[in-house]
């Protein structure tokens, strides 16, 4: 923990309503580590979300720096920005979001069939992550046909097929029960401390902030409380 | 994305909007089939009519009495009083006609002609056909009709007749054959060859039938069939022919009151009238596969919509939006490629049928079935190669606006 991997300057993000503006970032500055577990804590209309698009490189500033292993996102064009994101990040959503008519196996080869990686190379890879998700039996499944908590570990999968530097969870245990929600939040710890990923979780549930090291806490835009991880 | 795996999303694509991509492919289907039907008519129309132009006396020409109709809609004979040959007889073309024509250098074979109805009288049973009086020392090298069985009509023949094929097989009960005999007005004629054809025609010496067909009068011609020596003059010859005549019959050109009409002329505006018919049928298909396109460019948009939230997954994991309007339009062209390859399928059915279906209407509807329904290869790859082009411009605007979609828009559509 050491360097920082994703340093937000100044972030303003401001939505046209109409003739009104309304922002939703308000000049919001933070630096995280490499290595590190953040869990951003924010009731609804906190600017969480719209946080969490900005560092997932899915939409841009209004108005500051964004700088991602040191580039300057605003300033890259959309396919650089896509292979980035492609090759850096790996998303979990809430809804899991898995395209619904292709396989498990094939869902999670998706982000390495647009990083063109050769077909052997990424199946060897597939096949590998689908042993740490535990879903090995389950791969020539359609997402409807596995559980809540499958698909989510499906989505862990796909996230990690990449193998990034940072996973972007938004409120991964949302739609599960706690029982299952304990178990993807286990699997997200042990890909933190196990295999080095730097980790940043959505959330408005307090109880989740436990699981994480650093805490970021959100209210109308703006950061009010920063509690550093301390290892 | 490498263009394998974008094919295979695009596919994927196709087989899990069943329904939808089968009615838009439809639509697709029915443009093609209907282009490729009506193509490979006009084709083996084309066909027909060079293969008659091929061997059917291009170098023949008909003259006849009266007033060509193709000098316009006015009355034909009746008109004629004031001209320069006025007389109160019947306009004919005589012997005296036939004298100028063989004194003509580009004339090489005459035919003189009558036509009429007679009687035809076979065991027990009557009939009536067309009697044909021809002059049996030339019609043999000028006619375009090909013997069956049999021979010809030869110089010296008097009572014998050639028969069409359908007075041979199909007209009496029984079926004639060579060397019988039947009754033409109470004249007793052996059959001597049979024509290979389906006419109901007797031919027979144009002497005999002066006595048969009673009503015409000896010397006189309902038409006269002229082989010209070289084919290729026979615009020359026309015009040589009928300056001749003029002069003869003392007409000038606006009273003139002959026509001459040649083979060659009347397949050539008869082959052109086909192909403006085919223009015509063939823009009409096109219309229908326009309405194929605007379909397609409809269930692309469809589809973008239906597939914003995907579009957003896709993104958020590393696709560009490249890799996005590839996807959509390989959709579009593959959606066009089923459409042509079913459409082709329909099509050659289709114009194989299209005989059968216009055989009832007859005339000129039957002739364009008659040739069998041959689709070129290259009629083939035609439509198949505009349908895909089709299915890629109608998914241009949809595939181009899917690939636009802001990650965090499309993401959050529901």
């Amino acid at each position: 923990m050491d360097k920082p991997i994703l340093k937000l300057h100044d972030v303003w993000k401001i939505y046209k309503m109409g003739e009104v503006d309304v922002p939703a970032l308000k000049g919001v500055s933070v630096e995280i580590e490499q290595g590190d577990f953040v869990v951003i804590i924010g009731a609804s209309g906190s600017g969480k979300s719209t946080m969490m698009n900005l560092i997932g490189c899915l939409d841009l500033p209004s108005k500051g720096t964004i700088h991602l292993k040191g580039q300057d996102i605003t300033h890259l064009s959309e396919s650089d920005l896509a292979t980035l994101r492609g090759e850096t990040i790996g998303f979990i959503f809430q809804q899991y979001n898995l395209i619904p008519s292709i396989t498990a196996f094939d869902n999670i080869m998706l982000p390495l069939e647009f990083l063109e990686m050769s077909e052997h190379k990424a199946k060897e890879r597939v096949k590998k992550i689908l042993e740490i998700v535990g879903l090995s039996d389950k791969s020539h499944h359609l997402p409807t046909q596995l559980s809540g908590g499958q698909q989510q570990r499906v989505s862990i999968a796909r996230s990690l097929a990449a193998d990034p530097e940072i996973i972007l969870a938004d409120e991964p245990t949302g739609a599960l029960d706690s029982v299952t929600g304990r178990q993807i939040l286990d699997m997200l710890q042990k890909l933190w401390k196990e295999e080095g990923k730097t980790i940043i979780m959505v959330t408005h549930d307090l109880n989740l902030a436990k699981y994480a090291c650093t805490r970021i806490e959100l209210k109308d835009g703006q950061i009010i409380r920063h509690s550093r991880c301390k290892k | 994305m490498k263009f394998k795996k974008s094919f295979k999303h695009a596919a994927n694509m196709v087989l899990h909007a069943k329904l939808r991509s089968w009615l838009t492919i439809l639509g697709i289907v029915i443009g093609v089939a209907a282009v490729i039907a009506i193509v490979s008519l006009g084709d083996s129309l084309q066909a027909d009519i060079n293969s008659q132009l091929g061997n059917l006396g291009g170098d023949l020409l008909t003259l006849s009495a009266g007033r060509s109709r193709a000098f316009g809609f006015g009355p034909g004979r009746e008109d004629l009083g004031g001209g320069a040959s006025a007389t109160e007889d019947e306009i004919v073309i005589d012997k005296t006609d036939v004298q100028v024509l063989k004194g003509l250098s580009d004339v090489k074979l005459l035919d003189t002609q009558i036509r009429g109805s007679a009687d035809i009288y076979y065991v027990a049973e009557k009939g009536t056909v067309t009697v044909s009086g021809v002059d049996p020392a030339t019609w043999a090298q000028i006619t375009t009709s090909e013997i069956g069985d049999g021979r010809m009509l030869g110089p010296a023949d008097s009572n014998v007749i050639v028969v069409g094929g359908r007075i041979a097989d199909g007209f009496f009960d029984k079926q004639l054959g060579v060397n019988q005999l039947v009754t033409i007005e109470e004249r007793l004629f052996r059959i001597v060859g049979i024509l290979d054809d389906s006419s109901s025609t007797v031919y027979m010496p144009i002497n005999i039938a002066y006595e048969v067909l009673d009503d015409k009068e000896k010397g006189v011609y309902d038409s006269v069939v002229i082989k010209v020596k070289d084919e290729d003059e026979l615009d020359q010859a026309i015009e040589n022919i009928e300056n001749k005549l003029s002069l003869k019959r003392h007409v000038t050109q606006a009273t003139r009151d002959f026509s001459i009409s040649s083979n060659k002329q009347s397949n050539e505006a008869r082959a052109e009238m086909m192909s403006s018919m085919t223009t015509f049928l063939t823009a009409i298909a096109a219309v229908a596969l326009l309405v194929g396109a605007v379909g397609i460019a409809n269930t692309m948009f469809t589809s973008v919509l239906e597939k914003t939230k995907e579009i957003g997954i896709m993104k958020a994991i590393g696709a560009r939006n490249n890799d996005i309007l590839t996807i959509f339009l390989l959709n579009a062209a593959l959606i066009g490629f089923i459409g042509g390859l079913l459409g082709i399928v329909f099509g050659i059915l289709l114009s194989a049928f299209m005989p059968v279906l216009m055989g009832s209407t007859g005339g000129i509807m039957a002739r364009m079935g008659s040739g069998s329904g041959i689709i070129r290869l290259s009629t083939a790859f035609m439509a198949l190669g505009i349908s895909v082009l089709i299915g890629v411009i109608s998914g241009v605007i949809p595939a181009y606006q899917a690939s636009r979609l802001r990650p965090v828009d499309a993401l959050r559509y529901e």
